[in-house]
Order: C-alpha cells, then structure tokens, then sequence
C-alpha cells in the first residue's frame, strides 16, 4: 500500500493517470453516458488532486484559508457542484502540470545558481613530515603545507611556495585568461590550478579564504531585499485577500439584482478565486535577484544586497580615486632628460644604480635598460634614493632632496612632480620622469559609462594638479579635483551626492571606507581581502579591471528591468482575465493559465537574469 | 542560539514565508526566517539543539506534505 501511495506521490503518474481519466471521461460524456462520466471525472479529480486536498485541509486547520491549496480545492469542488465536471477536473490537473513545471524551473534555476556557487572544496591536501593526507579543508590550520594539483581547486588562501602553473581565475574574478603564477604569488581560494603541482603555505583558515567570503557576502545579499522585492511582499499581502473578497461579492450580489443567475456568478467567482494566488510574482521577482546576484558573482561582481540594484541601475554620478583605481598604482617612466650624457648612458646608470633596490620606485627605474651594470655596493637612503658606488663612479638617484643634500647643482631644471634625479660623481646627469600608469582599459571603461547614461564622472585624487588633469585628460573623465585631502575628498563626494540623483564612488578601500559607505553606492575595487572596504562597499569588485564597473551597472539595470517586466506581465495577465472573467468570458481552463501558465513564464522570463551578454542589451 | 537547516520541499515563497512566521510564533523561538532559494531555514532560539530540532520538524509536518529538514 505505502509503495503504492509513493508511486501516485509522482506528479508525472498523477499527471499522466489524470490526464487520461480526463480523456476517458470526455468521451463518456460525449457518448452521453453520464453517471460514468461523472464518476470517472470523480476519479481524475481525486488523482490529481488529493495531495492538495490534503494541504488544503492542513491549511484549514491552521487557520489559513488564503492557501493557494484552499483555493483550488474550493474552485474545483465547486465546478463539479455547479455540474461543470470536466471544469472541476481539469482545474486540478492543470494546476498540477503547473506547479510540475514550476518546481522544474526552480529546481533548475536553483542548480544553475548553485553551480555557479561552486566554488569551495570541502578538502585539502595536507602536506605534513612529508606525508600527503586529504583532510576537511575546515581542519587545516593556518601556515600548514597543502598540495594542490592540476585540475584541482584551491581550498585555501595560500601563497606558493613550490611549482609553477597556469591557474583559471575565472570563477572569482570573471577574467576570461588564465595567470601564470610561481613560488612567491598568493592564490585564492576558488581558482583552479590548471596544469603543474603546487605546494603552497596556507595564510589563514578556510573559513576566511576569499571563496567562503564570496558565498557568505552572496548569500546574505539574497537576504537584503530589494525595493522591488519589498514591493511584491507589501502588495501580495492585500492582493489576495481582495481578490477573495471580489470573488465573495461576485457570487452573491449580481444574482441579488438578477443581473445573472447564481450558477454563473458562483462560477465566475471561482474562476476570480484561482486567479487570486500571487505565486507567479513571489516566485519571480526574488528569482530575478538571485539570480543576478549569482550571474554577477561568476563575473567577479558581489552585491551586498537586492537593494543595491535599483541604485545602480539609476546611477548619474560616478566618482573615482585615482591611484589604484584609474591607475594601477604602479610606475612607469613618462620621460627622460638627460644633461651631458646620451639618453641611454642615462637610463643604463639609473637602472644600474637602482637594481638592487625594492621600492616600487626602483622597480620601475630598473626596467629602463636592458643593460645593468652591477654596483659594488648601494645603499639606499629612506625617503630620498640610493647611493651607488662602482668601480669607477658614485651615481647618486633620487629626489630632490638627495641632490641638495650632496650639494649637486641642479640650476636650469624646473620642479616637476615625479622627478627623479641623478648624478654621477657630483654631476648632474640628468632627470627621469616618471608616473603612475593608467590602466590600459580606462579610458574604453568611462567611455562606456558615459554610453549608458553616466552624466557625470569625476575623479577625486590627493595627487598633483598636472597628474591629475593629464590622467582625468586621457581618460576621458569630465571633472577633477586635485590636491584634496582625505576630509576634502569626503566633502567634495557629499556635495556630488546633493547634486545627483545616485552617485557612484569606486576606489580601492584604502583608506577610503569612510567615502565608499556615504556614497549611494560605494564600490570596492581588488580588495576581497580587506575588511573594511567589503563593510564599507555596497559592491565590491574582485579584480581591479574598470570596465567591471560597466558590467555592474547593466546587470543591474537588466535585472530590474526583468523584475518589472515580470510584475506588469503578471498582473496584467491576471487583471486582464479577471476581467474576461468578470464579463463571463474566461473560462477556468485561462484561470488555471493565469495562476501557474503566468507563474511558469515568469520564472523563465527571472532566468535570463543569471546570464549577462557582452555586447548588445 | 543560532542554528540552520537545510529545507526542502516547499512549493513556492508564499508558503515558505507562513511556515516561518508559524515555527516563529512558538515558544522557545525568538526568530525564523526562510530563504526559498537558498532552501535555508535559520532559527535563533533558547531550546536545546534537539528540542528545536523536533520542534521544527513537527511545524513542517503539519504543514505541508513532503517537507524534509536536514
């Protein structure tokens, strides 16, 4: 008996036993046979629908009679007492083929989401007294030895101590290419490890490693309501209880002035009652989000929250740091003029003097030459450059401080941000500049902005006026601010917040918290691993590629878009048949459509949220 | 407390809500909340671990058939 109960628990045997009761009965009816007709519909109905009954009754019991289950239930019973019998059956099998396909799209939409959220291994490979032992990832301590080899996930934020390979990024940062990494190079947890083993220390727990971080930050974010999502809520809890109440009055005023006689007004009531359920929308409308909270997530983009969405999607004003943001934060020479010697005896004795220093500087200036000269010692001097002593010359490099300090004339030669000088044996050489380097996808990034609607861009820098008018220049960015300090900055983003409708800062949560949580929306840029910037942020950002920025926008823009388009294609649906209904036009079978054939489409119409086209929107 | 629970089974965000606000109004219970697409139930309470547990169990029961807590 039990397995017997378990096969007509399936919705696709209820569904097909149904469906050909149904057929059967249809043909009895036609054949006039009516006491079996009935009886078999009796039989369809009871197939298809004793589950619901059942919830119905649970429903009941709890005092809910605004259950969808109650509903049906009543919309089908009270076809069959009207002596509508193929109406009542199929009342109940069509709102079982609906709710099958319903739950299919959300299992699927769900395993798609999840597939995407995959990111976490459960175990690592630990490395200990030599000895490989596979271990929950959860358990492995930090400054542990794990192994990690190709094809594998890494479980653990970790830095490389042995090997070399080529890792995919993709699945945290949205960066189609994969990166070459070595000993030396942190890894994230998420990336895969393509080809070559690694061995690598573990920088902390598994529980802060940058996936768990992602899938916590993803779902919270499904918690922070959007306003469209707050919306449905508010409107789903009036909507029902209206709808009965129509259907109630529709039942019993129009026969009371004989407008028509109460077997129709009972019957159009009913169809009111199976139109009345808001599933269509209380499904949709949050699917959307999650689903572009999911689809942004695999393109490196975290929302905090649904909320977030309606703000982006408006966004008028968006306000960039400079360094780290616009820039990449590292240096490149601009230019070089050297005095007394040919340019490239210049830039050989700078790269010579500074190969063995580390600041970011030096890693620059050592770039300049392909050919290096090793110093017999170099000392480097902290905030002014280094000394350099060959075998036969001191070459001092650095700023203008140095110069001074080693009495070194440097009459003729104007001040200039990002000068940096150089002498050999008390003479000036010549001056190497240098500047930050933009990155290379700044300038199409702001062009895209400015494309789909950003009115204003704006960068806020504490950086020399000429650096930051040559940056703002050559990306394209319509305002600058320079030579702020971190209040000035503050201020001057709160005046852009008064002064449009949403406004955007992007920077790179250092040292700029305080601006990312004032703005309408704050974004992070590169910095998963900083704490104050993803409490401070409302997206945070993974990589430090701009056109991120541009992405974020039109997912949101379509995500909200999608939203709206499900919450006027279902109540206009719904409205549009109650009003058939109301004129004895619609009949139950385009109820049933309007309840789960609505609900189904919606949901499919959610799902194209989770995917973002590069090109065309 | 703060436990969590996987929850399958449930029809649509609608019921997911209800069945939350009931487990909330109980005693023992000081908030419930479920998050239909997570499939998520999350449950601060001041019961033991098992009596929350049966608890909820018992409210999805009467709820609704084929609801299952992990």
């Amino acid at each position: 008996m039990s397995r017997f109960l378990k096969f007509l628990k399936k919705d696709t045997v209820k569904i097909a036993v149904s469906l050909a009761l149904f057929a059967l009965a249809l043909l009895f009816e036609h054949l006039l046979l009516d006491i079996t007709a009935f009886c078999i519909y009796i039989a369809a109905i009871a197939v298809a629908g004793w589950q619901v009954f059942l919830d119905a009754v649970r429903g009941i019991l709890r005092r809910d009679l605004l259950d969808e289950k109650f509903l049906m239930s009543i919309a089908s019973i009270g076809a069959v007492a009207l002596g509508e019998w193929s109406e009542g059956a199929a009342v109940m099998i069509f709102f079982l083929i609906g709710e099958t396909f319903e739950h299919r799209a959300v299992r699927k939409s769900r395993s798609s989401i999840r597939a995407l959220m995959d990111i976490c291994p459960d175990e690592a490979t630990v490395l200990a007294d030599g000895v490989e032992q596979t271990i929950d990832a959860e358990d492995v301590e930090e400054g542990s030895v794990i192994v990690i080899r190709p094809g594998e996930r890494v479980p653990i934020d970790c830095t490389v101590l042995e090997g070399s390979a080529d890792v995919d990024t993709s699945s945290m940062t949205g960066e189609p290419l994969p990166r070459s990494i070595g000993a030396g190079d942190e890894l994230s947890s998420g990336y895969v490890v393509i080809n070559g083993l690694i061995k690598a220390r573990t920088l902390r727990p598994a529980s802060e490693s940058s996936a768990s971080r992602v899938l916590r930050l993803v779902e919270t974010a499904t918690d922070n309501k959007s306003k469209e999502e707050a919306f449905i809520t508010r409107f789903s809890r009036y909507y029902t209880p209206i709808v009965v109440i129509a259907a109630l009055l529709m039942a019993i005023v129009p026969p009371i002035f004989s407008l028509m006689s109460i077997n129709e007004s009972v019957y159009t009531a009913l169809t009111f009652l199976v139109i009345s359920c808001p599933c269509a929308l209380v499904i949709s409308v949050p699917m959307a989000f999650f689903g572009g909270i999911g689809g942004a997530a695999s393109r490196g983009i975290l929302y905090k929250g649904g909320n977030v969405f309606s703000k982006l999607a408006r966004v008028e004003t968006v306000a960039f740091d400079k360094t780290g943001t616009i820039t990449t934060g590292e240096f490149l020479i601009s230019g070089a003029r050297p005095v007394g010697v040919e340019k490239e005896e210049l830039l050989k004795l700078v790269a010579s003097a500074e190969s063995v220093s580390n600041h970011p500087i030096a890693r620059c200036l050592k770039r300049a030459s392909a050919e290096i000269e090793k110093p017999d010692t170099a000392e480097e001097i902290a905030g002014l450059g280094v000394i350099a002593e060959f075998s036969d010359k001191t070459i001092l490099v650095g700023n203008r401080a140095l110069m001074h300090k080693y009495e070194i004339s440097l009459d003729g030669i104007e001040e200039k941000e990002g000068a940096v000088y150089a002498a050999k044996d008390g003479e000036l050489i010549g001056v190497v500049y240098i500047s930050d380097s933009i990155k290379p996808e700044a300038s199409s990034a702001i062009s895209s902005l400015h494309s789909i609607g950003v009115r204003n861009t704006v960068i806020l820098s504490g950086d020399k006026k000429d650096n930051v008018l040559r940056v703002a220049e050559s990306v394209g960015i319509d305002t600058a601010y320079y030579e702020l300090t971190p209040e000035d900055k503050y201020k001057k983003l709160q005046e852009l917040i008064t002064a449009s409708e949403s406004t955007m800062y992007v920077g790179d949560g250092i040292n700029d918290a305080p601006s990312l949580a004032r703005a309408d929306i704050g974004v992070a840029m590169g910095s998963v691993g900083q704490d104050s910037a993803i409490e401070a942020a409302d997206v945070v950002i993974m990589t430090d590629n701009l056109s991120k920025i541009y992405e974020a926008v039109r997912i949101s823009r379509k995500t909200v878009h999608i939203s709206w388009q499900n919450i006027i294609f279902a109540l206009g649906a719904k409205g549009m048949i109650l009003v058939l209904g109301l004129f004895g036009l619609a009949n139950m079978w385009l109820a049933v459509f309007a309840d789960v054939g609505v609900a189904v489409l919606a949901i499919l119409n959610s799902m194209r949220a989770l995917r973002y086209k590069e090109k065309k929107y | 407390m703060k436990i969590k629970y996987t929850i399958t089974g449930l029809d649509c965000p609608n019921c997911a809500a209800k069945l939350a606000s009931q487990i909330e109004s109980k005693d023992g219970i000081e908030s419930a909340k479920i998050n239909f697409l997570t499939e998520k139930l999350t449950v601060e309470t001041t019961l033991s671990e098992a009596d929350c547990r049966a608890l909820v169990e018992k409210c999805a029961k009467a709820f609704e058939d084929g609801i299952e807590i992990e």
